[in-house]
């Protein structure tokens, strides 16, 4: 078994029109999502703004900037992490998570090494 | 959540208490899953909705300065939020909202479209199935709603009197319409929405054991006790639909069997019959097992007098043909066809359907079928209509 890094982009004006019982759809699949035996765990990123930092000129300390936050890009919101077989069968998995079906975006990659 | 809000914000800020709302929701979405379900799910959605609305109303208060009470807003500290807090004044809450949503001055289909959406939680395209309406009609009333809310400044409190009497008849439908959505939903996988249902009678029971009391609000207790009592005997273990001379009996459940005659009693009191009544005695005829078909169309000849409802009348029919005869319903059921109301109403058709085949009209019959699949409805019915044009091919 190898392990994977699932990165979820967010998109929250899908999210956002939906109705309250749309939305209360919406949250048991991802619970039940998050509660499937290949998942090992997984992290809500803070949505105060990330700050990038760059690297460092020859001479001087990084140049530290705000991140990509944003309303109209889709923010990195969280991450899982799964196990799996092989990366298709990680990609398999992921195919059954509710986020691709309410307008996000996952990536998928593996964990070097497992 | 919103009728908790909208006593904070004021009734003319109904829009943005029901977008904090929303975005509390979708903040409990984005991160319940990872990190699980907090230890008091309602107190996190309150208390993060709560902020959101200090937040704006702290940002508004800034940004006018010029506002002479600007430091008693940024002051307004509606005080800790602790559960017994929550649960004493949230029953009082709602009932307000659901009161200032019925309020004359709103047309009554929009008060009930209002209702159905911040109270029970109804997305635009379910209200209009509800009403066997569009949904452009529907979201037209409830911006008109809300904008009669906010141009007159439509109170949160609670009426008395004279208006209380009136306000209570548009929110006795309002909790039928929600009842009757959970009853038999409209599409979708589940036939039953329980939750409606039992936030109706939840609802209903508030009422019914506030002051504002009336034998009309305990016999529609009694309807939704009663027709929920038999919910678990509705859809079977594949989730499909059980007819209702085919149900278990032993899956009805007794205490809400109990519960219905215990409102229906209570509702005896007075000189009052309204049509809650009527339907109280008809359901509750019904939770007794064997039912006497004879009593229940003389009840339905009272209801349709009453309410000249095609629904109501197409329900009548279903007991004539219990009693009379498959041929005479088919004549009750007539001129409910030329009805423009009822053109996207499976159930017409099913139930002329039903009563063809009875006369062995097979073909007829199938016409009917494949016309009531044509309807929108849910799947498990769509499920029992396909057997149903099976049994038409013999």
């Amino acid at each position: 078994m190898s392990q994977y890094l699932l990165l979820l982009y967010d998109n929250s004006s899908n999210l956002r029109s939906l109705s309250p019982e749309e939305m209360q759809k919406a949250f048991e699949k991802y619970m039940a999502w998050s509660k499937m035996p290949f998942t090992k765990g997984g992290k809500r990123l803070a949505e105060d703004h990330g700050r990038i930092m760059h690297p460092a000129p020859a001479t001087g300390k990084s140049r530290v900037t705000d991140g990509p936050y944003s309303e109209t890009k889709e923010v990195l919101g969280g991450f899982y992490l799964i196990e799996a077989d092989s990366y298709d069968h990680a990609v398999e998995l992921t195919h059954g998570h509710p986020h691709l079906e309410y307008g996000g975006a996952i990536e998928v990659r593996q964990i070097f090494g497992t | 959540m919103t009728a908790y809000l909208t006593r904070l914000l004021g009734s003319a800020r109904l829009d943005l208490a029901e977008e904090i709302v929303q975005e509390a929701m979708l903040r409990a979405l984005q991160t319940w899953p990872y990190q699980g379900v907090p230890e008091n799910p309602p107190a996190w959605l309150f208390r993060t909705a709560r902020n959101a609305a200090m937040d704006v109303v702290r940002h508004e208060s800034m940004a006018e300065r010029k506002q002479p009470n600007v430091k008693a807003q940024m002051e307004w500290d509606p005080g800790p939020l602790d559960d017994e807090l929550l649960n004493d004044n949230l029953g009082d809450d709602e009932l307000r909202m659901i009161f200032m949503c019925c309020h004359p001055e709103i047309p009554r289909d929009a008060s009930v479209a209002l209702s159905l959406k911040i109270a029970g939680g109804f997305s635009v395209r379910e209200i209009a199935r509800a009403f066997l309406t569009e949904e452009p009609a529907i979201a037209q009333r409830l911006v008109r709603a809300k904008r009669q809310i906010r141009e007159r400044n439509l109170s949160f409190d609670l009426p008395r009197g004279a208006e209380l009497k009136q306000r209570l008849t548009a929110v006795l439908e309002v909790l039928y319409f929600v009842f009757n959505e959970g009853y038999t939903a409209h599409e979708g996988e589940d036939l039953v929405r329980r939750d409606l249902c039992f936030e109706a009678l939840r609802l209903a029971r508030l009422i019914a054991s506030s002051s504002s009391a009336e034998p009309r609000v305990h016999a529609l207790a009694a309807v939704l006790a009663f027709q929920s009592a038999r919910l678990p005997a509705r859809v079977d273990a594949l989730g499909d639909l059980v007819l209702l001379e085919d149900q278990d009996h032993s899956r009805w459940d007794r205490p809400l069997i109990d519960l219905g005659f215990h409102h229906f009693n209570l509702s005896m009191q007075g000189d009052e019959v309204s049509e809650y009544h009527v339907q109280a005695a008809i359901a509750s005829i019904h939770v007794q097992g064997h039912p006497d078909w004879s009593a229940i169309l003389t009840l339905y000849d009272q209801l349709c007098e009453m309410n000249g409802s095609p629904v109501v009348a197409l329900n009548r029919a279903v007991a004539v043909a219990k009693v009379r005869g498959p041929a005479e319903a088919l004549a009750a059921i007539e001129p409910l066809i030329a009805n423009p109301a009822l053109r996207e109403y499976y159930l017409l058709l099913a139930v002329r359907g039903h009563l063809l085949l009875e006369l062995e009209r097979r073909e007829e019959a199938a016409a009917c079928y494949k016309a009531a699949l044509q309807c929108r409805c849910s799947e498990p019915e769509r499920r029992l209509l396909r057997r149903k044009l099976a049994e038409c091919a013999g």
